[in-house]
């Protein structure tokens, strides 16, 4: 007892210090009223997700540029600091932790779904708004207040894709290959949903895990089933590898999916004569859709010395609302900063966003078609 | 019956894989008695090796190969040379030097190359062959004969040749190797090379097969230990029948148990490795930890 006691009085002492010195500390960090404007990009920039990462920060790093260059807002400059979450949820778990403590205003990022779902709690108690470019259903299920979308959900992905296999093209023989991650089971769930509503069974559906190598027994029992069309549900390398796995084995159907189909890891990956014909559903086809993507190419191009695509587009648009929603809020934080962003109408590359109770802003993406080893908007 | 021998198929190519980095994993453990966890790594470092080689110095296929082999193996005697002073102080040290090491490359790597990776297109430019309904890939037949010719070329190195003997010799007891004037440290230069060498020839086989990225030792380190340890650790026929079996057996819970494969794979090897602790050929004649 008595060897307890000196140590229960330092518990005490340390409590009631970080009870009033916390909240303190972290308003005089992030409110003050000079200084820069710290925002936290949190994505995986090592491991196998780290192409996504690396497109994220580049498309957020752009934005960010453009307003610093032009006085940054209310005369502050916007510091973006990079944190690498290995693509991991109990990294990225400890990274919000960190942020929090570190007096960061708001955060960008993950592209993973499940990194975001698993910082959403944490960043709900500090009352951190978080723009993600996750997309999967889970993201909206965790019902938080300070966690947005930069893009659509699964759901708007795959119905759009339902209704123009099923719908336009009469396809009705399909079988799918999925992943068990978040973001592939995200996948399957929205696109089996979208069939359903269509009536229409999916002849195979093959469900394989996020690191795996060989899909020759999950390709060959599709092959058997002679489908007219394979959907893919999953990230860009393992997609790759299993549409150059099932040319290998003969199956010449098209592949149809989501986001990932339509990047160039996933062609590289695939080989470009492999992916041929690929239906991909996105909500942003190309560079040369609007002057705005235009103008945002160049500059991309101009940055990285690579073309730009649909995940560093969407961190712009994303970093972009955030950035609008600091200078209306007038360098607001926590509950009025998500208002902020909330009310934020904006015309972004890939849209209207115009954002619901639910965190999602947009609600339409458009078909393409992968030909001559470019992403081209789908006719008929 | 078509799916069965089609899984065992593309079971085997990557089995054959899993096979080569066992042998690295063996090749220094039947030497030195020694894990060296930084294998993973080098099977990654010599995936970028070749790679580069290949893609960016545009030499043939093969020649970048040998470039990576021979390059990853001068890494390799560099790990041992490093670590070579813990060796009869403390073992322990010396198993956590090899772990960071692993993190060194890994960090490396991704300074060096970037975080992002980079596909490798097949040089084997070949359709697949077509066999009653079963489609084979040119590319895994050419994995499968190296692998072979590598396998043999060691089993008569270690047989055959004054070195590989002494490297037996120590193996089986390195203080008596060194009373008979075997240079210990000698051969367990020439092992790490070797084994070094040996990942650089999985990871540049494996470019083709996958992509390139700074993950990929990872996994192949892991299922590659795991065909070591199946095989009977330390044993050269071991680490074969391990990687073939594991890339087999990976195939099946694939296919049977889609999402949870991974789960039931290592279930199966806990089971096996519980049943018979050494593995299929090993008889703990090698103990030095």
């Amino acid at each position: 007892m008595a060897r307890s006691r000196p140590l229960y009085a330092l518990a005490v002492l340390a409590l009631v210090l970080a009870g009033c010195s916390a909240p303190g500390s972290d308003k005089k960090d992030s409110a003050s009223d000079t200084g820069p404007i710290k925002i936290a990009l949190v994505d995986a920039q090592s491991g196998q997700l780290s192409s996504l990462g690396a497109w994220e920060l580049k498309g957020a790093k752009l934005a960010v540029t453009e307003w610093n260059a032009q006085g940054g807002i209310n005369g502050r400059q916007i510091q973006l600091d990079v944190f690498d979450d290995q693509g991991d949820p109990t990294t990225g778990t400890n990274l919000a932790r960190k942020i929090q403590s570190e007096g960061y205003l708001a955060m960008i990022g993950t592209a993973e779904s499940a990194v975001t779902i698993a910082m959403a709690p944490t960043l709900k108690t500090a009352e951190i708004p978080n723009i993600t470019s996750g997309q999967s259903p889970g993201l909206v299920a965790v019902g938080s207040e300070f966690l947005f979308l930069n893009g659509p959900t699964s759901t708007t992905y795959d119905e759009t894709l339902a209704k123009y296999i099923v719908d336009q093209q009469g396809i009705k023989s399909i079988a799918m290959i999925t992943n068990n991650g978040s973001y592939g089971k995200g996948e399957h769930d929205a696109f089996t949903k979208a069939l359903a509503k269509r009536s229409v069974t999916p002849v195979a559906d093959q469900v394989v895990t996020t690191d795996q190598k060989d899909f020759s027994a999950a390709l060959t029992s599709i092959r058997q089933k002679n489908p007219k069309l394979i959907f893919l549900g999953a990230e860009e390398v393992e997609s790759g590898l299993i549409v150059k796995q099932a040319r290998d084995l003969g199956i010449t159907a098209p592949f149809a999916g989501g986001a990932p189909q339509g990047t160039p890891v996933f062609l590289n990956t695939a080989g470009a004569k492999n992916v041929e014909g690929t239906i991909v559903s996105s909500p942003y086809l190309s560079n040369d859709i609007s002057p705005a993507s235009k103008k945002f190419a160049d500059a991309y191009k101009a940055a990285y010395n690579e073309d730009a695509e649909l995940h560093g587009a969407k961190a712009y648009d994303g970093t972009q609302i955030m950035l609008t929603a600091l200078k209306t809020s007038n360098v607001a934080t926590g509950k009025a900063l998500a208002d902020a962003i909330r009310a934020t109408k904006y015309q972004g590359l890939l849209g209207g966003f115009a954002y619901d109770n639910t965190g999602v802003g947009i609600f339409a993406t458009s078909i393409g078609k992968i030909e001559n080893g470019k992403l081209v908007a789908a006719t008929g | 019956m078509q799916v069965f021998f089609q899984t065992i198929i593309g079971g085997v190519s990557l089995g054959a894989i899993y096979a080569l980095v066992a042998l690295g994993f063996s090749l220094v453990y039947r030497t030195m008695g020694l894990v060296n966890f930084a294998h993973g790594n080098v099977v990654t470092v010599g995936a970028y090796l070749a790679s580069t080689f290949y893609l960016t110095a545009k030499l043939p296929f093969a020649v970048a190969m040998v470039v990576a082999i021979v390059v990853t193996a001068a890494i390799g005697l560099v790990i041992e040379r490093v670590l070579r002073p813990l060796e009869n102080r403390d073992f322990d040290l010396m198993l956590i030097g090899t772990i960071g090491f692993g993190i060194v490359l890994d960090a490396l790597v991704i300074m060096i190359w970037g975080a992002t990776g980079r596909a490798v297109p097949s040089p084997v430019q070949t359709a697949p062959l077509s066999l009653f309904g079963l489609r084979i890939r040119t590319y895994d037949l050419v994995v499968l004969a190296i692998a072979a010719v590598a396998t043999v070329l060691l089993v008569l190195f270690l047989s055959r040749t004054k070195r590989g003997a002494a490297m037996q010799a120590v193996a089986m007891d390195h203080e008596a190797a060194t009373a008979v004037g075997i240079h210990v440290g000698r051969s367990n230069a020439i092992a790490f090379m070797i084994g070094a060498g040996l990942a650089a020839l999985a990871g540049g086989l494996v470019g083709p097969l996958l992509y390139v990225n700074p993950a990929l030792g990872g996994t192949l380190g892991i299922k590659g230990f795991a065909a070591a340890i199946l095989g009977g650790f330390g044993s050269i026929p071991g680490a074969i029948v391990g990687g073939l079996a594991i890339g087999i057996l990976d195939s099946f819970t694939a296919g049977h148990f889609q999402g949870y494969s991974e789960l039931v794979t290592f279930l199966v090897f806990t089971v096996i490795i519980m049943i018979r602790p050494t593995g299929v050929f090993g008889e703990r004649t090698v103990n030095r930890a």
